[in-house]
Parts: C-alpha cells; structure tokens; sequence
C-alpha cells in the first residue's frame, strides 16, 4: 500500500527555481513539498558562471521578454536576499573587452539601451536609486590597472560594476533551508513517474512509493519539465537540451583575475560563450562550451576542453591555463526557441490544464530566481490558491535539508 | 550518446509522432507535418485525420523553406521586413516564409527541416519546435486517436517490412485518400530522392482511376498524362485499396 500524502501545493524539482518558489510560499500558511531525485541545485543549477546580479548584461536582454523583465526586476533583490539568509554575494564587476571598432558600436548601443530600459521612473523596468551603478567605458591604461594579465590586444572595456559572483548551489540551499525553517516539507530522492489528475486534483506517484496529493503543481523540473509536463498534457512548450561545458583553474590563476572578462560573441564565435571570471572560492572559471544534443550525454569532450583554454588564452595570453586546470563539468539547461536563439523563460498556466505552472529558465535564470518566486506565487494566487500571510515567519531561519 | 548527425525515416516519424501529441494536447486544428533531409527532400509526411488536403504540401515548402534556407521562417520574416513574397516569386511559389517551419541543426550543420501547417502561425511554429524537441529526446512521444492515420501507417509499415525482408531496394511509399490528395509519405533511407514524386505520381493514379496503375493503358486507354491530369503514371507500382472500417456499412 503506497502511502499517501496531502498537500495544496507540490513544486517539482529542486533547482533553484524550485526553492525560490517554495521559500517564497512558507511565507504564507501554505504546505509545500519538494522532490528531487539527489539534492538541492544539482543540475542546471550549479552549472553556469556562478554569476547574479547582472547588471548591464541583464539590461542587454531582448525587452520585452520574460527573460529581461525577471532579470532585471531582480537585481534590487539578490542584496537582502544575501543579508537574510547569509551567502556569499561578492561584487567583482565585469569587463567587456573591445577588440575594434564593431565591438565598440555593438557596445554603444548597450549602453544606451541600459540606461533607456531602466533608470528612467516611467522605464519599462524601473531600477531604485541606488541599486544599479551605471555602466562605463573605460580606457586601456585603465583596464591594464584593472587587470594587469588581460590582453594587450584590448583597446578598452566597457565596464559593469554591478556584477556578482556567489555560489548558486549555496543560495538554493540556503534558500530550500530557510524554507524548511519555515514549514516546507521535503522529499528528496524522489523520482515522479506518473501524474494523474481528477478535477483539479493531481496524484503524483513516485518510483520510490509515494503518492502525493496536491491541488496546486509547480513544474519546476529543469532539463525534464517536458516530460513532466507531457504527464498531464500540459506541455505547451518546447525545450531542447542545452549541454555547457565549463572549465575550472587552480588558485594561481584565480589570484590573477579579479573581474568577470568576456568578449561579445560574434558570428564565427556562435554559439559558444568567451569568459573568463574568478569565483567565491579563488579558483577561475572559462567557457561555456555549447552543444545541442541528447540529455544523457554527459560525455566532457576534448574539443570543449580544449575551447575552454583557448578562450582563456586569447583574454590572457600571459596565463598558462593549460597547466592549472582543475577540473571540466557539463551539464544542462533547458533551451527554448533554439531555432531563431531567441530564448525566452517559460512561466505559465497552460490553457487547459488548471492549477498547474510550468517553470522554464535557462541561461541566466539564477539571476532571475528572487524575482521568479514572486510572480509564480502571484500566478497561483490569480488561479485560485488562497494564501494568508503566515505570523510567524523567519527570513533568516535555517534547517537542514538532506536525504 | 550524441544526437544522430544525420535524419533517417525512423527519427522523422518520432518527430511526427511527438508533433502530433502536441497538436492534440494544445488543440491545434488538425493539419500536416513534414520532416524533410538537408537537400530539402521528403523523408516522412502526415496528414492528421480530417486535416485540410491543402496543408499537405503547405507543410513539404514549408520544411524546404527551412532545410534549404538553413533558417526558421520566423527569422526569414524578420530579415526579409515584409519583403518576402518577392522571394516568393522568385522561388516560383515554393519559398514559404510563414512562421512554421525550423530547420533542424545537429553539430552546428542543418541536416534538414521541419515544417507544420494547419493551425495558426504561432501554433505551427510551437509545432514545428516540438518537433526538434523530439530530435533532441532519447525516447518516444506517442500519440493516442488518429484512426484513419494509423492504419494507414500499418499498411506504410507492411510495405517498408517486406522490403527490408526481402532484401529489395528501399522505396519511397504515398499513400493519398480517395481524391487523391497525400495522406502519407514515407521515404525509407537510401532511396533516392526522385522516387518521392514518381510515388505520388502513381498512387494518385492509382486513386483516380481506382485501378493498379499498370492496367490504366489497358482500361482507360490513356498512356500518357497531359492538362489537368499529368500527374497519369502507366507503369505498376500503384495499387488502389479500401479501407473497410470506413466503408463498411
């Protein structure tokens, strides 16, 4: 006999989408639980440059797009999110490098972008005073001050002090933490293999022998929310398999780099990203490496490794990378749009399946997630979740979450 | 294991199958999906049950649009700024820029296109990307319902089983409905792409006449086609058949 469980809300995934909702929802007198395979922030959560707070780069984002508006209504939040719940946000800035007079223009039209889109009080995307720093352009004496190793091909950077580095598997813990602090229930190593609705009810079983009774779902499975979402017919997008490829450096080389560098891709770069940053721990970090391919390939290949190096060689030609590496990782983010590469968040109640939410961010979607809990909850209550404000509630309260 | 690099009938008729799962659970008006090679050619070809005759081969140019273009529809549209009927004529009518269509890209090539039509733009182009979806997905999506299809799709089968078990030459298969119109085109892998049109050719003959296509000399006696008629193909290789769960009284 399976054992039952009740709840008014079930999130799907415990990435940091999922635990950004679930803390957003223990504010309220609401039961939550979560399921995930492993742990908290395993896959495409701790697979990215380990940056937030994008600053300028959010600002660059298609407006218009979910993928912009959460980004950069995010930004005023990642500070207090830090302050409660204590990880490590740290302000290294980014450099731009311009390498000629096409870079230049491209950057230009960033920069004016950035202010148009979101300092002004009746911009699309308001930023409060004071949370965003504006962007400057900064000459080569300036930049070799800033990072004496970079490139003395580099005619100047457009700089963006408001980049931060954190660790994104720290803020989702963090996060899935404070939430069980605050009342969210858990279930790790958990593997959903088939949902059933009635109504608008969903029984949710899983592999491991559980059912779960929930009248709200939150799909917010990662790289399989289509294949949860097929569960119930209520896929209403596509995704495709984003592999990235990233590779670390040693300490040696991370006492070297002290900002996020990266060049624009350009056509013959494409698709692939050319950055090198330092991260919380003092190590570097170059890529992403991008392939489109099956999710079970989880193969690192040479030709991405090797990628990986030569990008960071061409930032800093005076750098032996190739004798610092510590380790290569892979893993995936969900894509959408990979036809036009115009990719787009995917938060949506689908037509004609109720009470249920799919979640889809991609790249940058760690940086989006303080802003992502507060619309998803603002979704459910539009569909009918009656939430009231819980008394009690710590925003700095902690519990352990393992399996 | 990495994404295949090249498209074969099997993977086009997994995209089918999942595109046709998303057209029902979206409601999507029933229509057409093509999975076409890099060149541009048919690889397979469906039309869903009830679906308009006309989104047949809407659904093949759109697929060739984008294999041959090397780009989805809706890009075309955007850098052609409302300019792209002109290519539309100059292509004789065949480039399609309307949104439903994606190429399909495998190690940074277009190995072939995808094309959908049927619904309205934006439901074809989530079609068409669902479609690509299915080429980066492991497993298969199936589909429920689609009588009319699937038993058409038995006789495809029966066909593509006794050629791989005799050991023949791989063949292009059509099968059309009583008009004549495509329902279904399956090309097997390796067979020449010229034996797509000589197929429809012959199973239209085949449906209009309502005889083998090798017998259309004798009875009808006509042995070439001309006007409204040229796609009249004389020479065996159509059959026309019943199906009896729709006759049958």
């Amino acid at each position: 006999m399976p054992e039952l469980l009740n709840f008014d809300v079930a999130i799907i995934g415990g990435g940091i989408a999922g635990v950004s909702v679930a803390r957003e929802l223990s504010q309220y007198n609401v039961n939550v639980v979560i399921e995930r395979h492993g742990d908290i922030g395993l896959e495409s959560t701790s697979t990215n440059h380990n940056l937030v707070c994008q600053g300028g780069d959010a600002l660059s984002f298609r407006p218009g797009t979910l993928h912009a508006e959460l980004n950069v209504k995010s930004i005023p939040l990642w500070p207090r999110l830090a302050d409660e719940l204590g990880f490590p946000l740290k302000r290294v800035g980014g450099l731009w490098l311009i390498r000629d007079k096409a870079d230049f223009r491209r950057y230009l039209r960033l920069y004016s972008r950035a202010f148009k889109s979101s300092l002004e009080p009746n911009a699309p995307y308001y930023i409060p005073e004071g949370s965003f720093q504006p962007l400057e352009f900064v000459d080569r004496k300036r930049l070799l001050d800033m990072e004496p190793y970079v490139t003395p091909n580099a005619l100047g950077a457009l700089y963006d002090p408001n980049l931060c580095i954190t660790d994104p598997v720290k803020v989702a813990k963090a996060l899935a933490e404070n939430a069980k602090a605050n009342g969210v229930e858990f279930l790790l190593n958990q593997e959903v293999t088939r949902i059933e609705r009635q109504g608008i009810t969903y029984s949710i079983y899983t592999r491991q022998g559980l059912v779960i009774k929930s009248t709200f779902v939150v799909n917010a499975s990662g790289i399989e929310v289509d294949r949860i979402a097929e569960m119930v017919n209520a896929r209403n997008f596509s995704i495709v398999p984003l592999k990235g490829t990233l590779t670390d450096f040693d300490e040696e080389v991370g006492r070297l780099i002290s900002h996020e560098v990266h060049v624009l891709p350009r056509m013959e770069d494409m698709p692939h990203v050319r950055a090198v940053l330092p991260n919380i721990y003092g190590l570097a970090r170059s890529g992403i490496y991008l392939e489109l391919t099956y999710r079970s390939d989880r193969v690192i290949r040479e030709e991405a490794i090797n990628h990986n190096i030569k990008v960071a060689k061409e930032l800093f030609p005076e750098i032996p990378f190739e004798k610092h590496i510590v380790k290569s990782f892979v893993g995936f983010m969900a894509y959408t749009n990979a036809d036009t590469g115009w990719h787009d968040f995917v938060v949506d109640i689908p037509d004609y399946v109720p009470n249920w939410v799919n979640i889809v961010l991609g790249p940058a979607g760690v940086s989006a997630s303080p802003m992502l809990g507060k619309k998803v909850v603002e979704l459910l209550m539009q569909s009918g979740l009656k939430l009231e404000p819980k008394k009690g509630f710590d925003p700095r309260a902690r519990k352990g979450v393992s399996s | 294991m990495r994404a295949p690099m090249h498209l074969t009938l099997d993977i086009a008729r997994k995209m089918i199958d999942a595109m046709i799962r998303y057209a029902q659970d979206n409601r999507v008006m029933p229509g057409s999906f093509a999975v076409v090679d890099e060149g541009g050619h048919v690889i397979a070809a469906e039309r869903r049950d009830d679906g308009l005759p006309a989104t047949f081969d809407i659904a093949i140019d759109k697929a060739w649009t984008a294999a041959t273009m090397k780009t989805s529809a809706r890009v075309l549209e955007v850098i052609t700024r409302g300019q792209g009927w002109r290519l539309n004529v100059k292509y004789n009518g065949r480039l399609t820029i309307i949104p439903g269509s994606v190429p399909v890209v495998s190690g940074n090539r277009v190995i072939g296109g995808i094309g959908h039509s049927g619904g309205s733009a934006e439901e074809d182009e989530a079609i068409a990307q669902a479609g690509l979806s299915a080429f980066y997905r492991e497993d298969h999506i199936d589909f429920t319902g689609e009588d009319m299809l699937r038993s058409l799709r038995k006789v495809a089968d029966a066909v593509i089983n006794h050629v791989t078990g005799n050991k023949l030459r791989p063949v292009a298969i059509t099968i059309v409905d009583e008009w004549g119109w495509p329902v279904l085109i399956y090309r097997m892998d390796g067979a020449p792409y010229g034996y797509i049109e000589v197929s429809r050719d012959k199973a239209w003959t085949a449906a209009a006449f309502k005889i083998p296509t090798d017998s259309v000399a004798d009875k009808v006696g006509v042995n070439y086609g001309v006007g409204w008629n040229e796609r009249l193909v004389t020479t065996a290789g159509g059959i026309p058949f019943n199906l009896r769960a729709r006759y049958s009284q």
